[in-house]
């Protein structure tokens, strides 16, 4: 005789009974009901409000904004809602969390969720070409990177990586500074620009020496990290182009040159900060004030989103245009990579499309934004163009320059990383 | 429809459920639907953070994967922060020290170690400038509201040995600075780079060249030598000031928000408290906060932290951290009261900053602190009764002296005094330059066994000390015991009346631990507070920290 338990009948009567409520509730928990699959089981136990839709906010910010539509209906022509990712530079944040929103909200974009994915250009272009399958198009700052990008994802997926592009906003490079410490600068340099501001750097006593001003400390410039940041790069370029009096042409001969290099590494060696995103440092000069930073450069846009704040803080600021200029332009990248099937294309050309919209670029423009679209005025009564006047902001510039070549890009941040020391 | 109509299978189909939930493995259980956050941060914003993070978790705010976060805030010192997580002792996922100075460290060190920084993005969550708080008249006694006031002239004062005798003001003694000990507190780092940038008559390109210069050292020297003790709680100095008033401390390196915190009726202060601005620059404490980039934190994390920093920028917590007196981090949230001159600071100020010296500089500041910093005379008072014996108490009190023993620097001094029914001077009075190796051996050596002779013992130390003055030097005594006075011939009015602090004829120092659930805590509270010095609850598992603590004072 066996020692092994056995089971009474009331204890395989009670087996039985266990396995099928098992599988019963199991029927139950994965088959769609009021909420359907797993959600019912969360929502049962954990859920406050069961039947609010999974939607980030616009303030979750750096990770992934997303304007959820799992309660609308499908795309209509092609069936079932819809993810994207769109990489892009964090000085459009604002207007694209903004944009993210209110694109499901229109007919061209129900069932269409479009996820932000906040990157520096350098990054974003690198983690495309090695593969970030959450990434359907890219908007970075700028185009200084297209044609590296371009050619390092051809090489490697054996295919151009771009299938429609679009500009969607214009912005220049300007400096910011404080209104009462401008006039005391202007009185002693009489223009702002790369060479004073490198000039008040090097000051004897800092605002002491340049406006008897001892209790102003010394002289505090700041742009973002030129590897970090795509406006730390237009900063250096600006220079380059500054010092070399061109708008066009920037050549490698111009980059080596012993002179401007010496010149640029001692700027730069004065610099308080390289900060990794232009939002921040603006931020940081409105919230720090003068005793941080007495002037900046940054974007445009990035000048006029904050001017206001500033107002009630520690006086007025002051935009001042460089001499020679940069745009900015925002491009939008739908891409064609292996993993971005057609219905993705779609939906992120889609995106694009409500992007360059006037009400779209309307609200570009209220973030300082020069409309990427002709149509949209740029000066009205209300705009920030006509209200920033008194600010120093100016729609017409001269001295713009070309986007130089990428050997050209590529050499002067080698140069900038091997001879200033970065913070 | 069928649910309805039979609202007992609505009772089944829970039941079921909450089946699934306990014997299916891989599916979620209650206790396991939550993602938690270990948040390490700078102890100066502890009630703003511990009523934010309630409220975060109350909201049951969910993570990507459907997860309630869940955060726990653990206040600590800057230094201490950013140590532990960068060891990976204490796994954080999100930091927020007092200043980017401790990020800048942790990642300049975490380069060199793993080729990429502990913590590569932060955003500030609030700030607040970095002041001298100074008592009104003694403030208007340097000219603080008629002309701008400096680190130089403060710390010129700290080193005239007239003290304020040189102001016209000899009623009020010697001057007396306080600021923590810079290697575990943020206002303390601050202090002795603002005090090297004052050696050097510079405010910004401070190079290790500068720190070589002799005149340098001394100078530092001379500022420390009005420094009554050092601590790790910036927190600590500024409660202990407010409390103590003006015979305590002239002035302490504190934040602008406890100056606001002091005038805000939470005190009895003798006189208001005033934030001076110095001339040549300050600092920022910006609370920089970020996610930590290490092996333990998942990308779920990752995202569930950043979600936890949002919060707290949002416009809501921003408005409360106003209300305890710190600048908001969110340019929307307009500045306003508390942080006006009724509260003791100044909107308008700072006028401008220290520049942040490099990674390798700072450190360079740090060293020559330790070379110039005021040094200490400390007599360890161990109870070896035989009641040390239980519990493992003994074992875990030598290991915990030998770990103060361990921070104190070279050009210290140390005594051992043990006691049970008698008192046995084991070690009086060694340099630890050559006096570390005996003194490590001979706490090692220590056992238990006899009755409990305190106030005896803590006499005799205090009057070891008391006999030699030496203002040169912080004078302490750190007690252990873990019973009540029991074979003591001094009465404890005697030992109060003997101890009593008085900052110009006595000023020993008397940090006290009581250790274990027999000691008497209401005594050992009042010895401690009688020598403006602080009392522990010490226990066999807390003792090496509480032994850590204290010689954070020295």
């Amino acid at each position: 005789m066996s020692d092994e338990p056995k089971l009474t009948i009331l204890g395989k009567l009670f087996l039985l009974l266990f396995l099928a409520a098992c599988a019963a509730g199991a029927w139950w928990a994965f088959t769609p009901h009021s909420k359907g699959g797993v959600a019912g089981f969360t929502s049962a136990f954990n859920s406050s409000n069961p039947t609010a839709p999974t939607t980030k906010s616009p303030t979750d910010g750096n990770s992934t904004a997303k304007s959820s539509v799992l309660d609308a209906p499908a795309i209509s022509s092609t069936g079932g809602p819809i993810e994207i990712g769109l990489a892009y530079g964090t000085e459009k944040k604002r207007w694209l969390e903004w944009a993210a929103e209110e694109f499901p909200k229109t007919a061209e974009g129900r069932g269409i969720q479009v996820n932000l994915i906040p990157l520096g250009s350098i990054e974003a272009a690198q983690a495309i070409t090695a593969g970030d399958k959450r990434i359907d198009a890219w908007s970075p700052a700028a185009d200084l990177y297209t044609e590296t990008f371009a050619r390092d994802f051809e090489l490697k997926h054996s295919r151009p990586p771009i299938a429609q592009s679009e500009q969607l906003a214009l912005t220049p490079m300007v400096f910011v500074s404080w209104g009462e410490r401008t006039d005391a600068f202007l009185t002693h340099y009489k223009e702002m620009s790369f060479k004073t501001v490198g000039e008040a750097l090097k000051a004897p006593g800092g605002w002491d020496g340049i406006a008897q001003k001892p209790d102003w400390g010394f002289y505090k410039f700041a742009h973002t990290h030129p590897s970090q940041s795509n406006s730390g790069l237009m900063a250096l370029l600006l220079m380059a182009y500054d010092y070399h009096d061109k708008t066009r042409g920037l050549t490698m001969a111009d980059i080596l040159n012993v002179k401007f290099n010496s010149w640029m590494v001692d700027l730069e060696s004065s610099v308080v900060e390289f900060p990794n995103s232009t939002g921040n440092l603006m931020k940081d000069m409105v919230l720090k004030g003068p005793s941080s930073y007495d002037c900046v450069l940054v974007y445009e846009s990035v000048a006029i989103d904050y001017l206001k704040n500033a107002e009630g803080r520690w006086g007025s600021l002051r935009v001042t245009y460089p001499r020679k200029n940069l745009w900015s332009n925002n491009p939008y990248y739908v891409l064609n990579t292996p993993w971005s099937d057609g219905r993705r294309q779609a939906a992120a050309k889609a995106f694009m499309k409500y992007l360059m919209s006037e009400p779209a670029q309307k609200m570009a423009l209220t973030h300082g934004f020069r409309p990427g679209n002709p149509a949209v005025p740029i000066l009205f009564p209300e705009s920030p163009f006509t209200t920033g006047q008194k600010f120093g902001l100016k729609v017409d510039l001269n001295g713009i320059c070309e986007s130089p070549k990428g050997e050209v890009i590529h050499n002067l941040l080698v140069g900038w990383n091997n001879n200033v020391r970065a913070h | 429809m069928v649910m309805k109509a039979f609202p007992w299978l609505q009772r089944i189909r829970a039941a079921i459920v909450l089946l699934l939930f306990a014997l299916i493995p891989g599916l979620p259980t209650l206790g396991q639907n939550r993602l938690d956050l270990l948040f390490a941060y700078g102890s100066e914003k502890e009630e703003w953070i511990t009523e934010a993070t309630a409220a975060f978790n109350r909201a049951g705010i969910k993570a990507t994967d459907g997860r309630t976060i869940v955060v726990k805030a653990l206040p600590m010192g800057s230094g201490e922060c950013m140590d532990r997580v960068a060891s990976g002792s204490l796994k954080a996922q999100l930091v927020s020290p007092a200043s980017g100075l401790f990020i800048k460290l942790a990642n300049s060190e975490s380069r060199t170690k793993t080729g990429k920084d502990l913590v590569p993005e932060t955003e500030n969550l609030v700030l607040s400038p970095v002041v001298i708080a100074v008592w009104k008249p003694m403030a208007e006694a340097l000219g603080w509201g008629n002309k701008p006031v400096g680190w130089a002239e403060i710390l010129a004062l700290a080193r005239n040995p007239e003290g304020w005798g040189a102001l016209n003001a000899p009623q009020w003694g010697q001057f007396k600075l306080g600021h923590t000990h810079p290697e575990y507190s943020n206002s303390g780092l601050i202090s002795i780079l603002a005090e090297t940038y004052a050696a050097t008559g510079k405010t910004a390109g401070l190079s290790l060249e500068d720190i070589g210069r002799p005149e340098v050292g001394e100078f530092v020297h001379g500022i420390e030598g009005s420094i009554v003790h050092y601590g790790a709680s910036t927190g600590f100095f500024g409660k202990k000031m407010f409390q103590q008033g003006p015979g305590y401390l002239s002035a302490a390196v504190l934040y602008e928000n406890m100056v606001v915190e002091a005038n805000s009726g939470k005190y009895s202060l003798p006189f208001p408290v005033v934030a001076v601005y110095p001339k040549e620059g300050t600092f920022w404490s910006d609370h920089p906060v970020g996610v930590v980039d290490a092996a333990w934190v998942t990308p779920e994390q990752k995202a569930a932290a950043r979600r936890y920093i949002r919060f707290l920028l949002a416009p809501e917590q921003q408005r409360r951290a106003l209300a305890f007196g710190f600048r908001p981090g969110l340019v929307d949230v307009a500045l306003g009261a508390p942080i006006d001159k009724a509260h003791g600071v100044d909107p308008a100020e700072p006028k401008t900053t220290l520049e942040v010296p490099r990674a390798e500089v700072i450190r360079g500041v740090g060293r020559l602190w330790e070379k110039s910093k005021k040094h200490s005379r400390v007599v360890l008072v161990m109870d070896t009764s035989g009641s040390m014996n239980d519990g493992g108490r003994i074992e875990n009190a030598r290991k915990g002296a030998a770990q103060m023993l361990r921070l104190m620097k070279d050009e210290d001094t140390f005594s051992l005094l043990s006691f049970n029914s008698r008192l046995t001077w084991a070690m009086r009075s060694q340099p630890l330059t050559q006096g570390r190796t005996l003194a490590e051996k001979t706490i090692a050596s220590l056992w238990a066994n006899g009755g409990t002779a305190l106030y005896d013992a803590i006499l005799a130390a205090h009057e070891d000390l008391q006999k030699a003055p030496d203002n040169e030097k912080i004078s302490a005594v750190v007690v252990l015991t873990d019973g009540q006075d029991t074979n003591s011939k001094t009465a404890l009015e005697t030992l109060m009346k003997a101890i009593r602090f008085d900052s110009e004829k006595n000023n020993v120092r008397v940090f006290t631990i009581g250790y274990g659930e027999d000691a008497n805590r209401e005594v050992l509270q009042k010895i401690a507070d009688s020598t403006q010095a602080k009392s522990y609850a010490g226990t066999p598992e807390n003792i090496e920290s509480v032994f850590k603590d204290i010689s954070t004072f020295f």
